[in-house]
């Protein structure tokens, strides 16, 4: 009998074949024959192209193929699925024809026997540009008087939305203060370590398509491709091995991956295409990109009234799969884990000449509680009162769950209170703000930093999703009693094989290593939605659950029926089934599954076989939450940051597999970190992206990060049966505000309530400096 | 990331080296690890139609004392510059350079001839290779030609070799008396090179300072000597007003850089507070 | 990016103005630049092999003499376009008497494109410096090779 593995933090199986180099990706997919594709993209931000000649690309030998816009007109459009009232949808094609609209616009793409030639080729194409005039902040790009981009609409507005609930303006008016604050939310580069791929086979005869592509929801985009190339859905395989990570950005359809299937289907030659790390940068989607103004209201008590946040919404200059969407989230979680009366938030979508924003970690929603907690610190820090107080005093308590915002959402569950005072007494923050006044006193910069956060997770009802919010799982014991798991939720680096693996293997009372968790393979997995919005496990792995009790209730009606005995009578524990009817009596999963397979014997009408499929759909969202403390000490010579201490406690609802959890947590945090301090996607005033490599674009490494403290606390969540919440994004929603704050915190004494990410050293230094000359 | 084609030829000796820069001329660059030269091929910046490898070259790589010289052939790894124990006895400046430098990979393959060849202007040894006062012995066909630090550094990737000449050998002079010595450097977030990179070399006697070589990478074009630092501290002691008055020259008359991570105010600010800090980990170390 | 500063160099102003808008004279002085031919009235067709160190570029460039006021005032623009990309500067170019020598206050306007710009960040402004350095060095030269010439003769 093996032993129970939920809740235990067992060591993830992926990891031997990741870590000893055995793992598939794409590229890793050698094919006979295999043709290699190149891009010529655009190295310009905006500009007419008054011709392009391939003729010295095409000659040069090893070259098969040259295609430009012309040549792929009837690919059709890369699609957009969020659908809001009078978007404007610009016609984003797999290459460019008239126009190229930002830097790394994919112009042509060389086919060739061998990468080198395809890349030679790609030199030899000459594109006569026109250059005009850019539109890049979308604060400016949104006036009236900016170059537009897109001229059929004659503006670069894409949108205008407003939503909320409660009387706004009277919320403000009936505010003791009303406090307003500009912020950014710059862009980001999510960058996958994996960078995108695709392998696409025609097989002429059977007419049938297979693409290799590195995605995050492999049957979304074998239908959306279907339909680019105008072809059955049933006739393409969509096939994802093993996802280098995506972040959020391969949860998209991008040109490239319909581009190769279609150039496969006209050379009948498989081709290959894979990104580089230049490309990535220029042509995958980059996540945030808001420029916003909060209004926030609220009594002399520290007591909310009500919060609005008008927003410019940086939407590149095509839309990817949900780039018009993503800033919808962030009115969605606009009340944060606080009892705020009335709520507005007013977006403004526009068009720049600028890569696609789209779905990065959090999506929207780190936004959202970065935009409540600096308004939370600013609150506090007007009133003169503990951050602290000011979030306790404007908590729902634990009995008001279901929470209803003033945006329309009801939170699940919730201990807001629990998991803060977890994490005061972790820190010790009575004694860490005792230890900031003998700070300040010897003229030392330390800031203390709290951020509360709820998030929005488990996406999602599919009432409130653009194609579907529910997941799939078929499980099946095989005749030697081994079980499979065919999950619709493909992961890119979650775990999911053994979480998966560890709600079976505990369900059906067999090891972890006799379940295999299959995904990813379109023509062996029923249709599933994918992973992302954290919903993994608690949308995904609540089908496996749920396949396993219609699986176990066939397989107890077998039981009965072996054991001669009334079904009614049967139980299953431990792997075994028993009847109350017979004691002494028992028969293992592995005969009866033995039983179903060779039926020899079954219940009459009973169909052979044991297996069984759900498609989970969730009735509500999850609302996972936590409280980050940053402890920081700023050097006033330099401006460097040194970081004392960081706690965190999550509550992502039951814990399936803790190390997973920790994981997730530890690798959010950091990406945190990264949007804190360093990281950021610059183009120049000429839309020229000068954070072209990692050599300028900024992750985190190891040396950078402190020691993490973490915790939890564990509320489960009442909207599924494993009572899970989802822990995907949740660090890169709670962490950034937390480091942001304490930042701020230490440089109260200049005065600073507020500063715009990234916080480089060179930003405090200059404050210092400036503030301390000023002194003088 | 594809670069364009090339021949690749493994030297099996220093004089087929030689022999073969002297046969392709410009269309050839030397491979001594290739940690800048690579990663330039691949963007197409840098197109050599030969790259001539130093690697398998074994007399090119050793670390030894020499006519009272410490000398290090261009072919060393960071790796075993950083884990030496000769060096770590006589010249603990080179190992701490080396720790700082890149990460294992760069380290491990990378190499101190390469690099300082190379000349990045925010490459790591050229701060220690001017702070140590350091030769560098180029050879050709026409024989050895010994360079002396402070000419070798003519501009941003550009040094005093020669078309035909590789870099052989670097040489430390051997130091007299106590000496005191330390690498700090300001890490770029994104690419580990120097934003500022100092290294200083002291020696001192009596409570006097002797002698001081303080090489600056990271801050302009090229790595630098700053003099006016090192004219303030020599026949001084060396206390904490000393070293703080002295590093405030640290950028004294030279252009200074300006990037995205850096403006040039703030870059002349870390030069002085981090030469500040070099100076009193090395005077510390005099003790 | 910007870049400025003035240069100093000994030579009496007339004869400074017009060895700056001497196409020879250009050809000689503007780094790396390895043909120039008219296209048209101050506006030439010109190679230029630049860069530095070993990471070198060729660009096919256009370069243009405007707003031409002699013998104190005028623009030089230069575009071009190569495998790393594309380079676009603009300097307006003021001359004063400082004596017997020239004063040049220049002040401009770099712009680079495509790969130089993705991966050239951390170099491009102390490049643009260097080259600008480099182009006055050249027609400080240039001014001293021409003083000496009529001397000799």
């Amino acid at each position: 009998m093996a032993e129970k593995t939920v809740g235990k933090p067992i060591k993830r199986t992926e990891d031997p074949r990741l870590i000893q180099g055995l793992a598939h990706y794409v590229d890793d997919i050698r094919l006979p024959d295999t043709l290699h594709a190149v891009f010529l993209r655009s190295i310009y931000a905006h500009a007419r192209i008054k011709s392009i000649d391939t003729t010295a690309a095409q000659k040069l030998p090893g070259v098969v193929a040259v295609y430009t816009g012309k040549d792929v007109a009837k690919i059709g459009p890369v699609p957009c699925a969020a659908a809001l009232p009078d978007l404007k949808v610009p016609d984003h094609r797999a290459l460019a024809s008239t126009k190229v609209y930002f830097v790394g616009h994919p112009v042509a793409v060389v086919v060739a026997e061998s990468k080198s030639a395809a890349r030679d080729a790609v030199d030899l194409i000459e594109v006569d540009y026109q250059e005009l005039p850019v539109a890049l902040d979308e604060e400016k790009a949104a006036d009236a008087k900016s170059p537009v981009i897109h001229e059929q609409f004659g503006t670069n507005v894409a949108y205008k939305l407003t939503a909320g609930e409660g009387d706004i303006e009277a919320a403000l008016k009936s505010a003791d203060q009303v406090i307003k604050q500009r912020i950014l939310h710059k862009r980001l580069a999510p960058i996958a370590m994996e960078t995108r791929g695709v392998l696409a086979r025609y097989y002429p005869g059977e007419q049938e398509l297979t693409l290799w592509t590195s995605t995050q929801i492999p049957h979304l985009c074998r239908t959306q491709v279907a339909i680019m190339l105008g072809m059955p859905e049933n006739k393409l395989r969509l096939i994802t091995p093993e996802v280098g990570g995506g972040f959020g950005s391969k949860l998209n359809v991008y040109a490239e991956e319909a581009l190769m299937g279609w150039i496969s289907m006209q050379l009948n030659r498989p081709v290959k295409w894979i990104e580089g790390r230049r490309e990535n940068m220029q042509a995958t989607i980059h996540g945030r990109g808001q420029t916003g103004y909060i209004e926030i209201g609220f009594k002399k008590d520290g007591t909310l009234t009500g919060l609005r946040y008008n927003v410019f919404a940086d939407m590149g200059s095509y839309f990817q799969l949900l780039t018009p969407a993503i800033p919808t989230l962030t009115g969605l979680m606009l009340s944060g884990c606080y009892k705020i009366p009335a709520i507005q938030i007013n977006v403004t979508g526009v068009f720049t000449n600028k890569m696609s924003t789209d779905a990065y970690r959090g999506a929207g929603r780190p936004e959202a509680t970065y935009v409540v907690e600096r308004a939370l610190d600013l609150v506090a820090a007007e009133l003169k009162k503990d951050p602290v107080e000011v979030r306790r005093k404007n908590f729902p308590q634990p009995n008001e769950f279901p929470f209803k915002t003033a945006t329309g959402l009801f939170y699940d569950s919730g201990n807001y209170q629990g998991a803060l005072d977890k994490a005061l007494k972790m820190a010790d923050y009575t004694k860490l703000r005792q230890d900031q006044q003998t700070a300040r006193k010897e003229g030392r910069l330390m800031g203390i930093g709290v951020s509360t956060y709820v998030e929005i997770c488990a996406l999602g009802p599919s009432a409130a999703m653009p194609a579907g919010g529910w997941e799939s799982a078929t499980v099946r014991v095989e005749p030697t009693g081994k079980v499979t798991v065919l999950t619709g939720a493909s992961p890119h680096g979650q775990g999911e094989e053994t979480s998966f693996a560890q709600i079976a293997a505990d369900e059906l009372g067999v090891g972890v290593n006799d379940v295999t968790v299959i995904h990813g393979d379109t023509a062996i997995v029923q249709y599933g939605i994918g992973t992302f919005g954290s919903r993994g496990l608690a949308v995904g792995g609540t089908a496996v659950y749920l396949a396993i009790q219609k699986l176990k209730d066939k397989a107890g009606k077998i039981a009965a029926h072996l054991l001669q005995v009334d079904a009614s009578t049967i139980s299953f524990a431990e792997g075994k089934f028993t009847s109350s009817a017979a004691a002494g009596k028992q028969i293992t999963i592995q005969e009866v599954t033995l039983a179903a397979h060779v039926a020899k014997s079954l219940p009459e009408d009973m169909e052979p076989g044991l297996a069984a499929t759900s498609f989970f759909e969730p009735k509500n969202f999850t609302f996972p939450f936590g409280t980050h403390i940053a402890v920081v000490e700023i050097n006033k010579e330099t401006g460097e940051i040194d970081f004392q201490r960081y706690v965190a406690v999550d509550d992502c609802g039951k814990q399936i597999n803790p190390m997973l959890v920790e994981g997730q947590i530890h690798g959010g945090i950091v990406q945190s970190m990264g949007q804190a301090l360093y990281e950021e996607v610059v183009y120049d005033d000429q839309g020229q992206l000068i954070t072209g490599t990692l050599m300028d674009y900024a992750l985190p490494k190891a040396i950078m990060i402190p020691h993490l403290e973490l915790g939890s606390t564990e509320t489960p969540s009442p909207v599924n049966p494993l009572g899970a919440k989802g822990v995907g994004e949740a660090g890169t929603i709670g962490a950034t505000p937390a480091i942001v704050s304490a930042i701020v915190d230490a440089l109260a004494p200049y005065g600073v309530r507020h500063l715009d990410m990234p916080l480089k050293p060179e930003v405090l230094w200059q404050i210092i400096n400036k503030k301390s000359a000023g002194a003088a | 990331m594809i670069p364009a084609s090339f021949d690749y030829i493994a030297a099996k000796s220093l004089d087929e080296a030689i022999s073969l820069l002297a046969t392709h001329k410009d269309d050839a660059k030397i491979l001594a690890g290739g940690h800048s030269l690579l990663p330039a091929m691949k963007l197409r910046l840098m197109q050599p139609k030969v790259l001539i490898d130093l690697g398998r070259i074994k007399e090119l790589s050793y670390i030894k004392e020499e006519a009272g010289q410490l000398r290090i052939g261009a072919m060393t790894t960071h790796f075993q510059v950083e884990t030496s124990d000769l060096l770590r006895r006589v010249c603990p400046l080179l190992p701490e350079t080396a720790t700082q430098l890149g990460d294992m990979q760069v380290r491990n393959k990378g190499t101190i001839g390469g690099s300082v060849a190379h000349s990045d202007p925010a490459a790591d040894w050229p701060a220690a290779i001017l702070a140590l006062d350091a030769e560098i012995v180029a050879t050709s066909a026409r024989g050895d030609r010994v360079i002396k630090a402070t000419s070798f550094f003519v501009e941003m990737l550009t040094t005093a070799l020669e078309p035909g000449e590789i870099l052989r050998e670097i040489r430390i002079p051997g130091g007299k008396g106590k000496s005191g010595q330390a690498y700090v450097k300001v890490r770029h977030p994104a690419s580990g090179f120097a934003v500022v990179g100092v290294a200083v070399n002291l020696a001192a006697d009596g409570g006097k300072c002797q002698s001081a070589g303080v090489g600056i990478t990271g801050v302009s074009p090229k790595a630098y000597r700053a003099a006016n630092v090192e004219s303030g501290l020599k026949g001084n002691a060396l206390d904490a007003k000393t070293l703080s008055a002295a590093a405030a020259h640290a950028a004294d008359g030279v252009d200074i850089n300006s990037d995205l991570y850096a403006s040039a105010e703030y870059r002349k600010q870390l030069a002085t507070v981090y030469t500040r800090r070099a100076l009193e980990i090395a005077a510390s170390r005099l003790k | 990016m910007k870049i400025e500063g003035t240069q100093k160099i000994d030579a009496p102003r007339a004869l400074m103005f017009a060895a700056l808008i001497d196409p020879a004279v250009l050809q000689k002085c503007i780094p790396g630049c390895e043909q120039m031919e008219k296209t048209g009235e101050n506006q030439y067709s010109a190679k230029l092999t630049a860069g530095v160190g070993p990471v070198k570029g060729v660009f096919n460039a256009t370069v243009s003499l405007e707003d031409i006021i002699a013998p104190e005032h005028y623009k030089l623009v230069v575009e071009g376009k190569g495998q790393p990309g594309f380079v676009k500067g603009s300097g307006e170019l003021n001359l004063t008497d400082a004596g017997s020598a020239t004063d040049i206050q220049y002040t401009g306007e770099v712009n680079v494109g495509g790969l130089i710009a993705s991966v050239g960040q951390r170099m491009i402004q102390a490049t643009a410096n260097m080259l600008a350095g480099r182009f006055f060095k050249s027609l400080e030269s240039e001014m001293k090779a021409q003083a000496k010439l009529p001397a000799d003769s």
